[in-house]
């Protein structure tokens, strides 16, 4: 049972995150359920997705009670901090050096670098998934990124994904 | 962990509420569907648009011009024999609630289901009214869905049952179904459902008053078998034992979160929890029965205490109506779990509470809206603003939108204020400002008749060629319908002249020269000579979509810059920010859309084009 909290600003890709991570585990045949954030919101504004594995009926997270927090932005992390657990991890697109618990990572960075902001959220999830202890591995994500039929979009988010796996590296010793 | 399937290849896929009720309405059978979009509502027409390409399906799709002539779409076909759905938001039931309430008496052929779904918090809508108790006033069946899965299985049944009883039945999902995906399993889609040629027959399809009463009789007998004899209307224990001294009763997406708060703690598992599918009409006896067997009981549900209402001995109930659940806002788990604590004496464990600074929406960087409302600031100083329902509600952060009430009000409510300030010595000018698809929604109407009752004011149509707050859904204006066939498209400025306007005009609101020169000059037609409504027609494609045009310029700040914050207060462009530890005004790079707009507006022409 995996409860995971993806949060940024409307356009940083959570909603495409989300999916991703959904798909990939329906594939595995795990029982999966989220939620997103649509309308208004989207328009720049702050944007969380809930996302649980397991036998859950509600799409939504307890305050308190997420495994994760993947977060594109570091005040959107501030802003959902509330539903981490305690020991919960979080992962942050952030300038700011790696702290107990948040392991941190130039996502926009690396993606401007690779060429496309855009591909900030895959990087992101790179990292995380090289980190984080749960039943979607970086493997998994590769082969699903890796079907992508749009050729350019397939080598960019592979790139991308590939970037976050290594910056997880140092962490990891 | 659970697993749902074994064999990874059969049809189940990681689907949005949304997408499940669309996958409902194609195995039902539905020849024809229509909706005019609105969140949570506008990914089921999205969806079936998707579905009719993939699986080369011949079922009719639209996009309506508004939510009353999609009822009404929907309905013909109905009568013409066809299973049909017609899909929209709540607020847009307000707009069809006169062939709603109306069809309920007359009753359907082909099954009609009406799908509308709630906005609780609310997250994107004006109000948080309760569909179920449209329906309930309106003597219509509801179901109300608790997740994708249900949602799916709900819209076959809510077919069924229509046919069955010859009524409409509405779907009520709420938006954590809508835009909740869960892996729900698929199945072929029905064969288009026919049942059989329309016969005339005016004593009921076109029954005047007389006929009505007898039409109402028989929708009273209706909703009384329904509630007496079908299944979906008696509660059924979805968890815990039927034994213990408490029940909650429950419906729809609130009913998950009941579940999964009761299934976290030990000590509230045995609690009798039933939920119904169809909260009206709900089988009062049954609903009674529970109550009366139990010490207390919780009725919660999702906004209005409907299900409550209808339980007819209350003093052992708690609920909205006895206080014990919040009258407004969103029943979020948190919510959930600390009603049900109260309820039940059980402590629950303590939370950090949230400190939350969310980020305001803002309309997009390089948006043709922004440089429009910049203008109509800048030179109607002290006006008021009417405005309207879409993204360009977001023109509130420029400070050029005082009013949003509904669809369409920007034009009636300028006449309103137009009217009532003519002659005063302070009387304000007043700019309403719309979108092209409210226009073809609602606007018609008021500004006919605001001309034809000699108001005068400024309209601004903000002309983008699409729905884009909803994700960019076709508008009568486009030469392409909801499935990509060709439409035959509306020309909004004879639409406009053949309303009687006399001064209309289109301008590029990225050309800052021409735009205000075609303000100022319906500044002089409406508020100087007070020769009548003028229409200045802003228009350029959404940033957002295909066809937008962006120079692939990115501009900076330079020395110039005095820090007069013109264009982070008066043009709010989101790529330009105010870094506080340099005291410096900085383009983003990766945010700046290139329109270009802050290089006119700057005072100290500090914004130039970025050079390496």
């Amino acid at each position: 049972m995996i409860q995971m909290i993806l949060c940024g600003r409307g356009g940083q890709g959570i909603v495409f995150l989300t999916r991703l991570l959904g798909e990939i585990a329906t594939k595995k045949g795990m029982a999966v359920i989220s939620s997103e954030t649509h309308g208004m919101a989207v328009r720049g504004g702050s944007i969380n997705s809930h996302l649980k594995i397991g036998a859950f009926s509600s799409p939504l997270i307890r305050w308190g009670h997420a495994d994760y927090l993947v977060s594109m932005d570091s005040s959107e992390t501030f802003n959902n901090r509330h539903f981490l657990k305690q020991g919960g991890i979080v992962f942050e697109n952030s300038l700011a050096p790696s702290a107990s618990g948040v392991y941190r990572i130039d996502a926009s960075g690396m993606a401007r670098s690779l060429g496309k902001i855009q591909l900030e959220n895959v990087v992101l999830l790179g990292f995380t998934a090289s980190l984080a202890d749960f039943e979607i591995s970086l493997d998994d994500i590769k082969q699903r990124l890796d079907a992508d039929s749009r050729e350019m979009v397939r080598r960019y988010n592979l790139k991308a994904l590939e970037a976050g796996a290594n910056a997880a590296l140092v962490h990891k010793t | 962990m659970s697993i749902i399937t074994n064999d990874s290849s059969t049809l189940t896929k990681f689907l949005m509420g949304n997408e499940a009720i669309a996958r409902g309405v194609m195995e039902s059978g539905c020849a024809v569907a229509t909706a005019y979009p609105g969140t949570p509502s506008s990914e089921v027409m999205e969806s079936l648009t998707r579905w009719k390409r993939e699986l080369n399906h011949s079922i009719y799709l639209e996009w309506s011009i508004n939510e009353k002539v999609a009822f009404e779409v929907a309905y013909g076909a109905s009568l013409a024999g066809s299973r049909s759905a017609v899909v929209m938001k709540m607020v847009g039931l307000n707009v069809a609630s006169d062939p709603f309430m109306s069809a309920a008496y007359l009753g359907v052929r082909g099954g009609l289901v009406v799908i509308v779904a709630d906005d609780p918090g609310p997250h994107s809508s004006q109000t948080e009214q309760d569909s179920r108790f449209f329906a309930w006033f309106a003597k219509v069946p509801v179901y109300d869905p608790s997740s994708p899965r249900e949602a799916l299985d709900m819209t076959i049944r809510a077919f069924d049952l229509s046919e069955k009883y010859q009524v409409p039945v509405v779907l009520r999902p709420c938006l954590r179904v809508c835009h909740a995906r869960q892996n729900v399993t698929m199945n072929t889609p029905g064969d288009l459902v026919n049942v059989g040629k329309f016969e005339k027959n005016w004593t009921r399809w076109a029954a005047t008053p007389k006929f009505r009463l007898a039409l109402h009789g028989e929708l009273n007998q209706k909703i009384h078998n329904i509630s007496s004899q079908e299944r979906d209307a008696q509660p059924r224990l979805v968890a815990g034992t039927p034994d213990s001294p408490m029940a909650i009763i429950t419906s729809g997406s609130v009913s998950a979160h009941v579940k999964d708060v009761v299934a976290s703690n030990p000590s509230l598992s045995d609690i009798s929890v039933y939920k119904l599918d169809l909260p009206y009409p709900a089988n009062q006896e049954s609903v009674q029965e529970i109550v009366d067997s139990k010490t207390r009981t919780l009725v919660i549900e999702e906004t209005y205490p409907v299900i409550e209402f209808q339980i007819r001995n209350r003093t052992k109930v708690l609920g909205r109506t006895s206080g014990h659940v919040p009258q407004q806002g969103e029943l979020v788990p948190e919510v959930v779990e600390s009603v049900i604590s109260e309820f039940s004496g059980i402590r629950t464990e303590e939370r950090l509470i949230p400190n939350i600074k969310a980020r305001r929406p803002s309309l997009c960087p390089g948006c043709p809206h922004r440089p429009a409302f910049f203008m109509i600031r800048k030179l109607f100083e002290k006006a008021i603003y009417t405005g309207d329902i879409g993204c360009y509600t977001l023109g509130v952060n420029l400070g050029a939108v005082d009013t949003c009430l509904c669809m369409g009000a920007s034009i009636g409510m300028a006449s309103g204020f137009a009217q009532a300030l003519t002659g005063k010595p302070d009387g304000n000018q007043i700019v309403a400002t719309i979108g092209d698809s409210t226009f073809f929604h609602a606007g018609v109407p008021a500004l006919i008749n605001a001309v034809h009752t000699r108001a005068n004011f400024v309209m601004v149509l903000m002309d983008n060629n699409i729905t884009a707050m909803t994700g960019g859904q076709p508008t009568p204006a486009t030469n392409f319908l909801a499935d990509g066939s060709p439409a035959v498209p509306i020309d909004i400025e004879k639409l406009i002249r053949g309303c009687g306007v006399e001064f209309v005009e289109v301008v590029d609101p990225y050309d800052h020269g021409s735009l205000e020169d075609v303000l100022k000059r319906a500044r002089a037609f409406s508020h100087e000579q007070r020769a009548g409504v003028s229409v200045v027609i802003t228009r350029r494609p959404c940033i957002r979509t295909d066809s937008a045009t962006v120079s692939g310029t990115k501009f900076q700040v330079g020395e110039n810059c005095d820090r007069c914050m013109t264009c982070i207060r008066d043009l709010e462009c989101p790529a330009i920010q105010f870094i506080k530890e340099d005291k410096k005004v900085r383009i983003d790079m990766d945010m700046c859309a290139g329109c270009g707009f802050c290089v006119e507006i700057c005072p100290s022409q500090a914004i130039t084009p970025w050079s390496i």
